[in-house]
Order: C-alpha cells, then structure tokens, then sequence
C-alpha cells in the first residue's frame, strides 16, 4: 500500500462516519427552512431554494415549543441546582463530618441503588407521585427527576471532597469557622469543577427525560420539550418542515451547551455510566 | 477544636434531604415493586395476593415472548455487530493525529440528546413519502418501503437507529481506555518491527480487555430497559412486532391498569440484566487486573 494511502485510509473511514453522524442533523436544518413537504420532497438534499425562517416563528407560538421550551428549561435548571446543592451537602457530611458508622451505611445504601434500573420503579413512582397528589403538576417531575440523581451525584461529589487536604479544614476551624461556613465558604468553591460537572449531566438528564414526562403530565400546557415534540409531531405529522423546526429549537441548546462545556460533558457522562 | 464537625444537628441537616429524597423515591418504589408484583391490582381495589401467577402469566403470553425476543435482538445487534465497529473505530480515532479532537466532539453528539427527539428524527429520516432514504432509493428506481410501518422492516430501522444514537458513546469510552496505555509499550513494539495491525491485535486489544467488558455490561443493561425508542418510533407496532419488555410494562400498566402485572414485568426485566450480566461475568468478562 502506498504510504499516503495508508496515512489517509482512517480519515476517510473516519470522515464517512462523521458523515452518517451529522447528515440527519443537516437534513433536519435545511428541511426546516423550505416552505412546505412540497419542497422538501422535491428536492430533498439540495438548500432551500429561499430561507423560510417564518417556521421558526409558527413553530415557536402556534406549536408552543415556546411553553414546552420554558417548561424543560425551568424544570431542568431548578431541579439539576437543587440537586447539585443537596448532593453536596450529603457529600460534605459523609465525607468531612466525624460521623464514621452512619455515614458508611448512608454511602452503601445510595452506592445500592446504582444498581437499580430507573425505568424499573417507574410504575410505583407513579403511584407515589398519585398518592402525593402531585401529579399532573410539575413536582410530580422535579422530585423524581432530584431524587434519580441523587445516588450519580452525591457519589461524584463524595469522591471529590474526599481529596481535599485535611489542614485546609483544620485551619479554617481554627480561624472560627462553623461546619456550615467550612462547607460553604471553603469546601463549596473548591468542589465547583465537580459541582459543575455533575450539573450539566443532571440538568441534560432533565431535559432529554421522556417516559416519566410522558405519563405523569397531561395537561399539554405543563408539557416539557422532549413529550411536547411527539405530540407536535403528531398534530403536525403532515408537515416535516414545521417538525424540523421544532427538532432545531428541542437539539440547539443542548449542542451549545455541549459547544462551551465538551470536556465536564463528555467526561461526566462517561463516569456516570461507568459506575451505574 | 475537633467538635465542631461533630455537630449532629448540622450532620442531619446535610443528610436528612438526601435520605428522605432516596428512601421517598428509591427504597420506597422498589418495595412496593416487589409486594406488588405478586398480586393482582388496578390501582383501586384492594391488592389481592396471587403468588406467581403474574410471572407465569407474562411467560405464557405469546406477545411478551416476541418482546423477550427483540429485547434479545437489542443485546445481539450490540455485541455482535456495534462491539467490533466500536473497537475498531476507536483504535482508527486514537492512530490519527489529523482531527482527532474533531472526531471525538462529533461521534458523541448524538448521547447528548433526547431518545425521544431522535426517534422523530429518524422517522422522518425514514419516511417513505418525502424522507431522504426514500428520494435515495428513487433515484435508482426502488419503490418507497415503509421502514416502520412493515413488520419485516420496523426493528430493523429501531435497531439501527439507537446504534446510531449509542455507538459514538461507546467509542469513547474505549478511546479514552487506549489513550490511557502508556505510548512507550507501543513504541517499543514499533522499533521491533510490530506493524500497526499487529500491535492493535496483540497489544491494544488485551490491555483494553475490561473496559470493553465494561462496554459489553452496559449494552446489557440498555438492551434490556430500551423503551422510549421505541414508544416514540412504533410504540410496538406494527401488530406488536416492536414490542419490548419495557413498553409492554408501560403500557399494561398505564393504559390497561394492570398495575400488578407491569410490576412483575418490571422485576422481570431487572432478573434478565441481573442473570444476563452474570452469565457474561462467568464466561467471557472474566478479567484480571492490568498493571501497566
């Protein structure tokens, strides 16, 4: 084999796999800015004869990805913080407190649950949610959605804290801090690239989390983006163009995101999975 | 000065959240599962005790014998075909220098989304009217096939869909396994005239050995709770070809009421991954620990 074909047969396999990876996406831009299924069907992978950005506009009102959008994005922040937040307080506890014995039990227990499929428990979570009477409202997502990453969370942020040198506590105990102004003015800010980390992952499972949003939310106005989208595609089955639309606003901010933070992203998905 | 990280009442306020969230949505719903599976309940009545009789139910239904199936073909299209495409893909990724960063950025894209979008995604993909497979196959003269909507096709076209979605993940966490191997090793192989291939295969290859058990594990456990794929593309049509242990769980207790029942197929589904994963652990996963 010649040498130049040897060094550039990988990017050329490469290459056509990146190709089967970003087509859909491509397809899914242009198809939303052509005018109609007429278009798209017509020709199917050529650009848009003119930008038809007034999809973007129906998609957005009419359809109410703006309500879906706004529901995932406050659903999806509020409960990846608090999360994040009371992780990191358990962390703290398990981790720094001198409470040996019930800390061990509290760790093995969440260590348990790793173990646990999710879906496994979505059953009795909807009767727990029923039974809470907060179903049909957005709590019967936030709490689960809190509690599920909870066990991923706590692990990551224990793990963290736990190599944080001993005499950076002692000396802050010294100078009169309490517990809780030692986690929160000292450990708290030396755990952020973990906290951070462990709120991307939180907040992408949030907002890409279907089975749950499926079927404990009825009303269409509380919808979140992910089960809004299947019924949008359902209303709207006839019309791919206006279904691209909604595609682009649903995968945009999780690809920016996913732009500024690859690193915390890639590497917190992959740890996540490897200790589940 | 030691006291005060002694201080219960703080101890408690750091913990008491987290235990009350876990227990609440955790320990709670799993006991329940499991005393709920072996009665029979809608959810309003009271549950009456019915021992096996779920389990032996589910195994002789003929439609959850279909889904057991294609929980199966899941699993195989995973180890048999996406496994080696992965292994290879991420020896080619860690040889380049050109692009490799790109590489990586891109191939993971797809396990950052939401299963549910991807699944509209590609059943637009697949469309036989206006769909691009469709215009491809065209243009050499093929009649649109209705990928998701014929029974010889629809799996298929899920199957190949959530290896699209997962695969890129995969990739890097092999990838990341190989980046890891000291380079002197290879090196050292190189000077004695190992060629590339060679090396992969008798270097490589046995040093990443568990992660890709680690691979072969998590395929396990995604083969065997698959559902919303499915549930957006076909929810287990056409004449319940797709269904899957999950969806049948879903939708017997949601739509039907069948809370006990779907119970049991939960705990069903978490033996399958449990049995599953520790048949591959006695067998083929066995690893010892590398030291580098």
């Amino acid at each position: 084999m010649p040498r130049t074909l040897r060094k550039s047969l990988p990017h050329i396999v490469l290459m056509a796999y990146v190709v089967i990876i970003l087509f859909p996406f491509v397809f899914v831009v242009f198809s939303s800015l052509k005018e109609s299924n007429v278009e798209i069907s017509q020709a199917p992978f050529a650009l848009p004869k003119s930008l038809y950005f007034e999809n973007y506009a129906k998609a957005w009102t009419q359809a109410k990805i703006d309500k879906y959008f706004v529901n995932s994005a406050y659903i999806g922040v509020s409960s990846a913080v608090i999360g994040v937040l009371i992780a990191a307080g358990t962390s703290f506890a398990l981790t720094r407190m001198k409470f040996r014995n019930s800390s061990k039990i509290v760790y093995q227990t969440i260590l348990f649950s790793m173990l646990i499929p999710a879906n496994g428990l979505f059953i009795a979570q909807y009767f727990l949610v029923s039974d809470l009477h907060i179903i049909g409202t957005h709590w019967a997502l936030f709490w689960p959605y809190t509690a599920g990453a909870l066990p991923f969370s706590v692990l990551l942020i224990s793990a963290f804290m736990k190599s944080l040198p001993n005499e950076l506590e002692e000396a802050a105990i010294i100078d009169g801090l309490s517990a809780v102004g030692l986690f929160a003015r000292i450990v708290l800010p030396l755990t952020l690239p973990a906290l951070v980390t462990v709120f991307i992952i939180n907040f992408l499972g949030n907002w890409n989390e279907y089975l749950l949003a499926n079927f404990f939310i009825s009303k269409d106005a509380l919808r979140t983006l992910p089960t809004g989208m299947v019924g949008f595609r359902d209303a709207y089955q006839m019309n791919y163009a206006l279904v691209s639309t909604g595609i682009v606003f649903s995968v945009l901010p999780v690809l920016i995101l996913y732009a500024f933070l690859q690193k915390q992203i890639i590497e917190g998905i992959t740890a996540g999975s490897v200790k589940g | 000065m030691k006291n005060t990280l002694k201080n219960p009442a703080v101890y408690l306020m750091f913990v008491l959240p987290t235990v009350i969230l876990y227990g609440l949505f955790f320990l709670y719903p799993m006991f329940s599962s499991v005393f709920y599976a072996f009665t029979d309940w809608d959810g309003l009545n009271p549950a009456k005790f019915i021992g096996f009789d779920n389990f032996t139910k589910a195994f002789s239904d003929d439609q959850f014998h279909v889904a057991i199936w294609n929980n199966m073909s899941f699993l195989l299209f995973s180890v048999i075909l996406q496994v080696p495409v992965i292994i290879v893909f991420a020896l080619l990724i860690s040889n380049v220098k050109k692009f490799q960063g790109f590489y990586k950025t891109t191939v993971f894209i797809p396990s950052i989304l939401s299963t549910s979008v991807i699944g509209i995604l590609w059943g637009f993909i697949y469309d036989p009217d206006i769909g691009p497979i469709a215009a491809f196959l065209k243009f050499f003269g093929v009649e649109p096939i209705y990928w998701l909507a014929e029974s010889k096709w629809a799996m298929k076209a899920i199957l190949i869909t959530n290896a699209w979605q997962w695969v890129g993940f995969y990739i890097i966490l092999i990838l990341a396994a190989i980046l890891a191997i000291p380079r002197d090793i290879d090196e050292a192989a190189a000077i004695d005239g190992a060629t590339a291939p060679q090396r992969a295969w008798y270097l490589t290859l046995p040093l990443i050995k568990p992660i890709i058990s680690v691979v072969v594990m998590l395929s396990i456990a995604g083969a065997m709770r698959v559902v919303d794929v499915v549930l957006v593309m076909t929810n287990g049509g056409p004449a319940g070809t797709t269904e899957v242990m999950g969806s049948i769980m879903v939708n017997k207790a949601i739509k039907y009421g069948e809370y006990g029942y779907g119970m049991s197929l939960a705990i069903i589904i978490f033996a399958f991954a449990l049995v599953l994963t520790a048949i591959y652990q006695l067998t083929f996963g066995r690893t010892e620990r590398i030291e580098y």
